[in-house]
């Protein structure tokens, strides 16, 4: 019964790696005495200081902008449920359905002033003209918010939810004690929460890393050329499907899978996320009133 | 908190009589209400330019109020457009959107929901080992196997074949995460023990218990099966190379290549492709996600802390 999970596990979880890890020593045209200086000669490539660059920064403005905004959102949903709380959550989730190939063409259209629906913002920032906002510098900025959208209300859902899992005597006491609502959030609910954070901000750091879709179709199909090789993915790409370069494409992907591994080993094993005992504890069935 | 002098109990009765809670500042729950509503409204505004601006026509997206409705008619006629575009290939994507969703979702829930069973109740070695193959799987981004994949793929002759979108896709570490869950949860092993005195083999306890009680499991899984696929691209981008074999999401990026809708690059063409046409396309691609997140909101929470909610 657990044959056919096992078989997709194994056969594209374990054997890709593998593949991918045989594949590095290849002789290539780049690599023309084969071996594991591929690490050595993708990490001098002249394109990947640039995609560092450009990642760092990306990752800079993306991770502690959601962290942070989803953050406070879920608290300020949590001060006070009314029974228009439920509307506003539905309305944060909207934008999570705007993602890829979709977000691509939606944030052109905000950012394009002759059919912008924020028009008048961008013609008072004295923006009248697309090309004054798509330029290759500005990308990291137009990118980690469009990153920021397509993640923000999944996660703001996430930790309303997990605010709602604080025991309400807990709170309470904290009341009956003088805590004001601002108090409460930052002194008593957000370390509650804190290994939701933790769990977030590790899969922010993973999920931003491996950024492509957005600047990919941007570079290839809207402003051709803005954004070429411009993450890490992307390079990655370029080395698989127009350098014919495997060995080096493996060589990166593997590079880009540590961080994301260790990320992951830190929620499993340092916090009780995924403990075998919390999630006897745990009631998938009936949760707190949602 | 630490406050100087502990109250001694008739304090603590009184304020609890007088004043229960703490009342708040009207001025901060202005503030706080005013950027809920606000966030709440940068939340809509570009999905709903996305819906309204396939109602009008090109030159109306300029010259009309950016959130004005143009006609009904107007999808109509944008839908029209679309069909001149390679003989109508447009249809050719939908219908492998909703054949490829309908095979993954199928192929990953019923894996999981076996998967999850097993490690939950059947006696198997290597219990562990798979359990944190399973969430190290769950918790790297899908998109960074991408390469080594095709790689794979390559060897084993599947590139530009559906099943290779498919099967990969299929893989649903999540999933089986979250039934392993739900089948601890819900149904004691007392119940499993007293089966299998009985004589039940493993798959007579998940067909005659496990399988009743999974109601609610299999639509979390199928819910976050197709939320999670429907809009992919890289994978597919990087593996499905013929139009023929397009999903919508792809479709959409070829069409931002090869028309001068959004494209500066692109010389005028004789196809009617224009900006309504795209945000059309990029309709049939949203709003059936955003449909699926609004009638399941309950099911996204619960299913994105399960593990993780201590009652």
């Amino acid at each position: 019964m657990l044959a056919p999970y096992l078989f997709l596990l194994i056969a594209f979880g374990l054997v890709p790696l593998i593949m991918a890890i045989r594949e590095v020593p290849d002789v290539s045209l780049t690599n023309p005495d084969g071996g594991w200086d591929a690490f050595k000669i993708v990490v001098s490539d002249f394109r990947f200081p640039e995609a560092l660059k450009h990642v760092l920064g990306f990752m800079a403005i993306y991770v502690p902008l959601t962290l942070v905004l989803v953050i406070v959102m879920a608290l300020m949903l949590d001060v006070k449920t009314t029974r228009w709380s439920k509307y506003l959550r539905m309305a944060y989730i909207v934008p999570a359905s705007i993602s890829g190939a979709v977000a691509v063409l939606v944030w052109w259209a905000i950012l394009e002033p002759t059919i912008s629906p924020i028009k008048s913002i961008l013609n008072r920032f004295g923006i009248e003209s697309a090309t004054q906002i798509w330029q290759t510098k500005n990308l990291v900025y137009i990118i980690a918010i469009m990153a920021f959208f397509t993640i923000a209300g999944n996660w703001i859902l996430i930790q309303y939810g997990s605010l709602q899992s604080i025991s309400s005597e807990i709170i309470e006491a904290a009341r009956v004690d003088g805590c004001s609502a601002f108090q409460l959030a930052v002194r008593i609910k957000l370390p509650l929460i804190r290994k939701y954070v933790i769990y977030m901000a590790v899969l922010l750091f993973a999920g931003g890393l491996q950024i492509f879709v957005e600047p990919q179709l941007l570079t290839t199909s809207v402003y051709t050329g803005i954004a070429n090789a411009w993450s890490f993915d992307q390079l990655s790409y370029e080395l698989a499907f127009k350098n014919g370069d495997f060995g080096g494409a493996s060589a990166l992907s593997i590079i880009l899978l540590i961080p994301s591994m260790i990320g992951a080993l830190v929620v499993i094993f340092k916090t009780d996320m995924f403990d075998d005992k919390t999630i006897r504890n745990t009631k998938t069935t009936e949760k707190a009133d949602i | 908190m630490s406050t100087s002098v502990a109250p001694t109990e008739n304090t603590v009765k009184k304020v609890k009589k007088t004043k229960p809670m703490r009342q708040e500042s009207r001025i901060g729950m202005f503030f706080v209400n005013s950027w809920l509503i606000f966030f709440a409204i940068i939340s809509i505004v570009p999905m709903l330019w996305l819906v309204l601006a396939a109602s009008k026509t090109d030159p109306e997206l300029s010259s009309r109020n950016p959130l004005a409705f143009g006609s009904l008619k107007g999808y109509w006629n944008a839908w029209q457009n679309l069909q001149f575009f390679d003989n109508g290939v447009i249809g050719r994507w939908v219908l492998n959107s909703v054949l490829f969703n309908a095979a993954i979702v199928v192929i990953a829930t019923i894996t999981a929901s076996l998967a999850g069973f097993v490690i939950s109740a059947a006696k198997i070695r290597f219990k562990r080992t798979f359990l944190i193959s399973t969430l190290i799987m769950m918790l790297i981004p899908p998109v960074a196997l991408v390469i080594p994949l095709f790689v794979m793929m390559d060897k084993v002759k599947l590139v530009d074949n559906p099943w290779s979108v498919i099967l990969i896709s299929s893989l649903y570490p999540f999933g089986a995460f979250l039934s392993y869950i739900y089948y601890s949860t819900t149904i004691p092993p007392e119940l499993y023990e007293s089966a299998r005195l009985d004589g039940c083999s493993d798959w007579q306890l998940y067909s005659r218990i496990a399988l009743p009680l999974s109601g609610a499991l299999l639509g979390l899984l199928a819910f976050f099966a197709f939320i999670g696929n429907w809009a992919n691209y890289f994978m597919p981008y990087v593996m499905l190379y013929s139009g023929q074999n397009y999903t919508l999401p792809l479709g959409l990026g070829f069409l931002f290549y090869s028309t001068p809708a959004i494209n500066p690059g692109v010389g005028a063409t004789s196809v009617p492709i224009y900006k309504p046409e795209i945000a059309l396309a990029g309709i049939l691609i949203a709003l059936p996600i955003m449909i699926m997140f609004l009638v399941s909101q309950k099911r996204l929470i619960r299913g994105m802390l399960a593990g993780s909610i201590k009652e």
